[in-house]
Order: structure tokens, then C-alpha cells, then sequence
């Protein structure tokens, strides 16, 4: 009853919100918040207590009876939604401001609140073809954003491409629904475990999610549009909207029966992910377009999560099971949180230096103080390193597949590898944000952009402060949120009722603040100390070079070589050389570039081939009547040799 | 009766071909009006007793497609005062030779379908086919908008014929109505070749290419 009103609240305040977004941008950015804060104190009851909430109305759109329901699942979804729907739209306020872009701000604005209404029906339809209308409106609220500086060229490439995969995602969804409705005779979806004919349609909406969540081999859409979409864009993009693919699999992997090897599947797809996923991001020099990568990374550890998950529930193992579903779930969170607070980050570099390029950036500590220290924050979050939260959800996911070598049968052969990789992954993760730091805010500034630059404003740092207090919280008390967990995980898999809180849980928090503390009281003994002895400034050790200058830094591309190196089966780079030849060399160069190698070695192949074959097929539309006719004449004629020679 | 109805039919055939051998816009006209006028009054062989309504059907047919209409095209041929000349894209001995060999087929292919025994004896089939094979070739070979026209009217003979077989399940005035549409599009279309001579310069359908998209 509560959340049912608190609901009812949101759709009002986000109702109004689009109505003030064209005229009054404060009122706009008071209404979201209005709409945000009641929808995530609904997902904060659902989850708290546990229950489900229902709503059926005799209202009926497009034929069928309205059917709303949030229960532990979609709760969690609902409240990652607000809480960067919030952030970015504050963010937005100053990032995409009114002077700056006179016209796309309020189209930015209006298409902000239908994304963020759309997302929250997709996560509350429970009825078939409800979530394929909202479904494809999300989809076309993304493209919209994405595209709202459609001036540049890439911009609107990015969107073509956003849509195409999109669209294909969808196609497989239809088919899916269709299909789902066929056989159950009813648009209505809810839990239906028991329907074992049903487990083949898993397939379908493992590609049609898959496709959104961005998993390896279907991200081909992902790192161009989180590039160059607006940056808060980025955030929900990235933070929220590819979860909804996540949150599909999950939801109908939940409700449904799944193939004995979807499991293993899911598994296997998230560990490619996110092993490829993180590789790909070491070979970027494009900031946005690295932290893009970082997505499809951090969705392959969920799903190896979820996966596992899948697979516990096959063979009946509820403590493990759970476990790596907590962790999957909790991912879900923290990835939400951190990688938003990340392209947030990227943002205000983006705002302050016009570019990018890392290549163009460098020593941006000292002029943005606030921005740096926030990125560093969720670069410590992103590589899974204690205290922050991204340790803890890989935690929980190592401790399910920990407990499932226990287990006998194939479950050991699987987890094994999964835990190599996961940890690989990890330190692959770490080393990117090693590189990105490094490059970007440590050293000297590489342009005169990167000289001038200026920290954030306090609209930009209050949203970047709120995503990253999420961060710390999560890290600190992961205590606190495992009931949260538990309601979810329990809403998944109904018999997982009776899964304690794993007692690391506890000694984890501990553990995190621990550090945490140790790490202040280090930091400001450290500080004390070297304020004691007073500063005295003197040139670094500079190897000899008496003018040492900005371009004798490690690049991007020379920081990861290495790394990149053992990846080069799949990365293919293309390198331009100008090898430095004569004794007193001119010139030399040394250009290398990451493609994204399955969109422009496979399937952009593929599509030279259809176009060249319609191409081809279009030379017989040329508009001569007589031919036309003979077209006819010839198709008459092979209908009627057709009829005489088969139809007997 | 049968072997008078054959007769007639044999001749619309044989007109076929001299539509497909021949070079000049008028004659062209003058055969379309010839085959016409034998198809106009084949409904007074097939029926065995006289009645006003068949030979007001016939009189109409007759003076519509033996006299109406040609005289529609020959005005149109004047004021757009053109070459008489036909401008084939097909030659004319391939025309013919592919006339021929559509009656051969027409022939054969109507002796193999599933007909009623009262129509295995005559040649309406076979001579329905010929005429809308040699109408189309027309359509295709002949690049003049007129000729086109004319294509177009023995392709409608074939239909005329094939409508014959149903003459006693149709009501005659169906086969009115479709004459009278017959001459009104006819009136059309030379009033639009009056229009396509004036803004192009020319009746050469080849040249009308530009719509296509």
C-alpha cells in the first residue's frame, strides 16, 4: 500500500518533470528529485521488508489490462535508477547548462525524464507487451540523448549504431514475448518455473538482453556510444540502462525455466567479458571510450555472478548459489555507482580541457583537485581494491565459486578457471586505472588545454559527491545491504529462504574501515610530519636531461604496450611506423590505434557483402516500362510452369 | 457453328501476327481495329438464337473497337504529329518469330489444361493465350507510346476471348461495361500522349525513365 503510493508519487513528479523540463530548468531538476526520492523509498520498503507489491488495474492499453509489480529484483534495479537519475541530472545542470547549448539542454532535460519514466515502467511491467512498449521507448529515449549533440558527425554515427543494435536486441525480444505468449496463452508474465517446455525461449532472451547489457561479442554499439554521448548521458547509459539488459536475464532466468546449459553459458560469456572486456579498455587512448570498455568488463562479472547462480539453482545448491547471485546483484550496484561516478569524472575533464584524448591531457591534479581525488576514489572502486565496494561484490562472487569447488561434479572444472580469470581480470582492471590515473592527472599537462583547465563546479561535484559517498557506504558496512540482497536473491529463487549472511560479511566491514582508518591516520600523519619540517621545492632527478618537456612522458598507448601486447590476437592494432632512419633524423612517428575489432572485422564485412548484393539487386529498378512488363511476363510464366509441373 | 467461331478465331490469330510483322503506326491501328471488329461479332456465331440485347452488345463492340477507338488514336497520332514509324526494340522478324512460337505454345499449353468438353474442340483458349502473348510483346517491343496503346488492345482481345468461354454464366452487359472502360481509357491516354509530345518532344517511352525512385 505504501509503495504503492510512493509510486504513484514518483509517475506524478516525473509527469510534471516533463512538462518544466522545456521552460524551467530549477523546477525540472526539484520535480526529478521529487519523482526519485519516493521510488527509491518504495524500493528501499519492497526491499527492507521483503514483500511484493502488486497492482492490477482494469485499465486497458493497447488490449491488455495494465499489470504493475515490484518485488525484490526490480526493487534493486529501481533504486540504482534513482539514485543516478538524480545525480545526473544534477550533473546536467551545470555540464550541458542552458548558454552553453541553447537548444539541446531542454531536449536533453525532457528526454532525461522520459528515459528515466520509461526505465522505471520496463522495471514494473509485468505484463508482456507493456515491456516491449516500454522496452522500445527506452531504447528511443537513449537514442535521443545520445544524440544530442548531433552537430558532430561521430555523434550521430554513434546513434545510428545505438539504434541498429538496439533494434536488433528487440527483434529477438519480440520474438521472445511472442513466443512466451504463444505457449502460455496470456500476456501476463510472473514466475512459471515449472513450464519446462518453456526453456529453450531462454536463448532468445539471452540474445535480446544480452544485446543491451553490451556482452562480448554484442557490445559493437557500446564504447561509440558511451563516447560520445553527453557525459551524464554516459553515466545512466553505462550506470543504468545496459543494466536493464542485465535485468532482463536475470528477471526471466528467475521466472522462467532455463536450459540445463544456460548456466554454464551465462558463466562462460561473463568470464569472455570481462577478460576481453578489460583488454580492449587498456588499448583505448580515448578516456570515455576506455571507461566504455570497463562496462562491458564489469557486466561480464556480473554475469559470471548470475551464471553461477543459474547453475546452483540447477543442481539444487542454495548457499553458493546464492552467494554468487548476492555478488552478481551487488555488482549490479556498485558498478551503477562507481562506473557513473567515473564518466561523471571524465565529464568534468571532458568540460575543463575540451578533449578526450589522453594523449592531450596530464597533471590535471593540481588544477582539479576535487575531480581527481573523486575519479581516483572510483578507480580504486572499479579495480575491486578494499575499502571501497567493488571489492566486496567480487567477494561475495569468489566466495559462491570458492564454495563451489567444494562441491563434487563438474561444477570444480568450471569454477577453477572462472576464479583464475576473475582474478586476472582484476588486476588487468587495475592496471588500466593505473594507466588512466596516471596519465591523466599525474605528470605534466601534455596541451595547453590540459594547462588551463579548472576544477568542476558544485553542481558537478555535489553529484559526483553523492555517487561517491554510495561507493564508501557499500564498502564500509556491506553488512548493512545483505538484506537487501537476501529479499532479491529470495525473490529470484523462492526456496533460497533460509541463506545466512556469510560470516566474512561482518568481518569484511570490519576489515574496510579498518583500512580505511589506518589509511587517513597514515595519510594525515604523513601530512603533520611534512608540515612540521616546513616545504622546500626542488627540480625531480630528471636522468640527465637538462630541459626535460611534456612529450617525454609515458603515453597511454606506452604505459599498457606490454599488456596490450599479449592481447594483440584480439585487439589487432593497427600501427603506423616512421622509424627514424639517417644519422640526424627529421622526423619519426609512431602512431597505434585499437579498433573494435568484432564490429569492423566481422560484422561490418558482413554488411559490404548485403550491400553489395542489394546493390546489385537495385540495378533492376531502372524504370523502363517494357522491362517491367517482360518481368511480369516472366513471372506469370514461371508461376504458371510452377502450377503445371508441381501443382498436379 | 464451331467451325465458323475456329475460323474466326484462327483469323484474330493471324492478325496477331501481322500486328507483330508490321512497320506503320496506321496500319498497326487499322489491325488492332480489324481484330476488334472479327471478336465484336463472334458472340452472334456462338449463340444459336438472335437476341436484341446480344446484337446491341455486338453492334456496340464493333462500332467501338472496330470504329470508336481507332479513330481516337488516329486523331491522337495527328496532333502529336508524329513518326509513323514504329521504332521497334524487339525487331521484327524476332517479334514474329517469337509470335509464332507463343501461338505454338498457346496451342499446346491449351490442349493440356483442364478444360470443359464443350470447349475441347474450339480454339478460344489457344487463341485467348496467343493474343495476350502477342499483346505483351508488343508492350515490351514497341517503344512508341501509341503502339503501346495498341499492345495494350490485343492484349484486351486475349481477355475478350477468354471471356467468351463464360458467355453464358456472364451477363452481357459486364462484357458492356468493360468496353466502355475500354474506350475511355483509350480517350485518355490519347489525350495524355497529346501532352507527353508537348512537354517532351517525343512519344518514345524509353526516355520516360525519371520516376523510377
Amino acid at each position: 500500500m505504501i509503495t504503492g503510493a510512493l509510486l504513484a508519487a514518483a509517475a506524478g513528479a516525473i509527469a510534471l518533470s516533463l512538462m518544466a523540463s522545456l521552460r524551467a530548468p530549477r523546477c525540472w531538476l526539484a520535480t526529478v528529485l521529487a519523482s526519485t526520492l519516493p521510488s527509491l523509498a518504495a524500493a528501499a520498503w519492497v526491499l527492507v521488508s521483503g514483500g511484493t507489491w502488486e497492482w492490477r488495474s482494469a485499465l486497458l492499453v493497447g488490449g491488455e489490462s495494465m499489470h504493475l509489480r515490484l518485488d525484490g529484483v526490480s526493487a534493486l534495479f529501481l533504486a540504482l535508477l534513482a539514485v543516478v537519475g538524480v545525480a545526473g541530472a544534477a550533473y546536467s545542470r551545470e555540464y550541458w547548462e542552458e548558454r552553453a547549448h541553447p537548444v539541446s539542454a531542454a531536449a536533453g532535460r525532457c528526454w532525461w525524464s522520459a528515459l528515466l519514466l520509461c526505465m522505471g515502467l520496463v522495471l514494473l511491467c509485468a505484463n508482456g507487451l507493456h515491456f516491449l512498449i516500454a522496452w522500445e521507448l527506452f531504447a528511443l529515449c537513449g537514442y535521443f540523448l545520445i544524440t544530442l549533440d548531433g552537430q558532430r558527425r561521430e555523434v550521430r554515427a554513434a546513434g545510428w549504431l545505438y539504434l541498429v543494435a538496439s533494434h536488433t536486441g528487440t527483434l529477438a525480444l519480440f520474438a521472445f514475448f511472442s513466443l512466451l505468449t504463444a505457449r502460455t496463452g496470456s500476456w501476463d508474465l510472473g514466475p512459471m518455473r515449472e513450464r519446462a517446455e518453456l526453456a529453450p525461449l531462454f536463448w532468445l532472451a539471452l540474445f535480446g538482453f544480452g544485446v543491451k547489457a553490451g556482452l562480448f561479442p554484442l557490445h559493437i554499439w557500446l564504447p561509440s556510444a558511451h563516447a560520445n554521448a553527453p557525459s551524464h548521458v554516459s553515466a545512466i547509459l553505462s550506470g543504468v540502462a545496459i543494466k536493464m539488459g542485465i535485468y532482463g536475464i536475470v528477471r526471466f532466468s528467475g521466472w522462467l525455466p532455463a536450459p540445463p546449459a544456460a548456466g554454464w553459458v551465462v558463466a562462460t560469456v561473463g568470464v569472455g567479458s570481462a577478460v576481453l572486456g578489460v583488454a580492449f579498455a587498456l588499448g583505448q587512448h580515448d578516456l570515455k571510450r576506455l571507461l566504455a570498455y570497463h562496462s562491458v568488463e564489469n557486466i561480464g562479472i556480473i554475469l559470471i555472478g548470475v551464471g553461477f547462480a543459474m547453475v546452483a539453482a540447477a543442481h539444487g545448491q542454495a548457499v553458493w548459489g546464492a552467494l554468487a547471485l548476492a555478488g552478481g546483484l551487488l555488482h549490479v550496484w556498485n558498478h551503477g555507482l562507481f562506473k557513473s561516478l567515473l564518466f561523471l569524472g571524465a565529464g568534468s575533464v571532458l568540460h575543463a580541457t575540451g578533449t578526450r584524448e589522453m594523449s592531450r591531457l596530464g597533471g590535471l591534479w593540481r588544477a582539479m583537485p576535487w575531480t581527481a581525488s573523486l575519479f581516483a576514489l572510483g578507480a580504486v572502486a572499479i579495480s575491486g581494491l578494499p575499502p571501497l565496494n567493488g571489492f566486496v561484490s567480487e567477494w561475495l562472487v569468489y566466495l559462491g565459486m570458492f564454495d563451489a569447488v567444494n562441491q563434487p561434479g563438474a561444477t570444480v572444472v568450471a569454477a577453477i578457471p572462472a576464479i583464475m580469470l576473475l582474478a586476472v581480470t582484476g588486476a588487468l582492471a587495475l592496471a588500466c586505472f593505473v594507466k588512466v590515473c596516471g596519465v591523466v592527472f599525474l605528470g605534466a599537462p601534455r596541451s595547453p588545454a590540459a594547462e588551463h583547465a579548472h576544477d568542476c563546479g558544485p553542481w558537478m561535484r555535489g553529484s559526483m559527491l553523492v555517487l561517491a559517498a554510495g561507493c564508501v557506504a557499500i564498502g564500509f558496512a556491506p553488512i548493512i545491504f545483505w538484506t537487501a540482497l537476501h529479499h532479491a536473491v529470495v525473490a529470484w529463487q523462492g526456496t533460497w529462504t533460509d541463506v545466512p549472511a556469510p560470516e566474512s560479511l561482518m568481518t569484511l566491514s570490519l576489515l574496510q574501515m579498518a583500512l580505511a582508518a589506518a589509511a587517513l591516520a597514515g595519510a594525515a600523519w604523513l601530512w603533520r610530519r611534512a608540515h612540521r619540517g616546513g616545504w622546500a621545492r626542488a627540480g625531480t632527478w630528471d636522468c640527465g636531461y637538462a630541459a626535460p618537456t611534456a612529450r617525454m612522458q609515458y603515453t597511454a598507448g606506452s604505459f599498457a604496450g606490454i599488456i596490450t601486447e599479449w592481447f594483440a590476437w584480439i585487439l589487432r592494432p593497427e600501427r603506423h611506423e616512421h622509424r627514424p632512419e639517417e644519422t640526424l633524423p627529421q622526423r619519426a612517428a609512431w602512431q597505434e590505434h585499437t579498433p573494435e575489432t568484432v564490429l569492423e572485422r566481422i560484422i561490418q564485412p558482413c554488411a559490404r557483402v548485403v550491400i553489395w548484393v542489394s546493390a546489385g539487386a537495385r540495378r533492376l529498378q531502372h524504370g523502363r516500362t517494357h522491362a517491367y512488363i517482360l518481368y511480369l511476363i516472366v513471372g506469370l510464366a514461371a508461376l504458371a510452369i510452377l502450377t503445371l509441373v508441381w501443382g498436379r | 457453328m464451331n467451325d465458323l467461331l475456329n475460323l474466326l478465331i484462327g483469323l484474330a490469330m493471324g492478325l496477331n501476327l501481322v500486328a507483330l510483322g508490321t512497320s506503320r503506326l496506321p496500319s498497326l491501328i487499322r489491325i488492332a481495329a480489324l481484330q476488334g471488329m472479327v471478336l465484336g461479332i463472334m458472340p452472334l456465331v456462338m449463340e444459336h438464337e438472335l437476341r436484341v440485347m446480344l446484337l446491341a452488345v455486338a453492334v456496340a463492340t464493333v462500332s467501338m473497337k472496330g470504329l470508336v477507338i481507332p479513330a481516337l488514336l488516329r486523331r491522337a497520332m495527328r496532333t502529336a504529329n508524329i513518326d509513323r514509324d514504329l521504332d521497334p526494340l524487339i525487331g521484327f522478324l524476332p517479334s514474329l518469330l517469337l509470335g509464332a512460337a507463343g501461338m505454338i505454345g498457346a496451342v499446346v499449353l491449351a490442349r493440356r489444361l483442364p478444360l470443359r468438353p464443350e470447349h475441347h474442340e474450339s480454339l478460344l483458349v489457344a487463341g485467348a493465350l496467343a493474343s495476350v502473348l502477342a499483346g505483351l510483346l508488343l508492350l515490351i517491343g514497341r517503344s512508341k507510346a501509341i503502339s503501346q496503346v495498341c499492345g495494350y488492345l490485343i492484349l484486351e482481345n486475349g481477355i475478350y476471348l477468354f471471356g467468351l468461354l463464360l458467355i453464358h454464366s456472364t451477363p452481357l452487359l459486364v462484357e458492356g461495361g468493360i468496353l466502355l472502360d475500354l474506350t475511355v481509357a483509350v480517350f485518355v491516354i490519347g489525350i495524355i500522349v497529346d501532352r507527353i509530345q508537348r512537354a517532351f518532344d517525343s512519344l518514345d517511352t524509353r526516355k520516360l525513365t525519371v520516376l523510377r525512385e
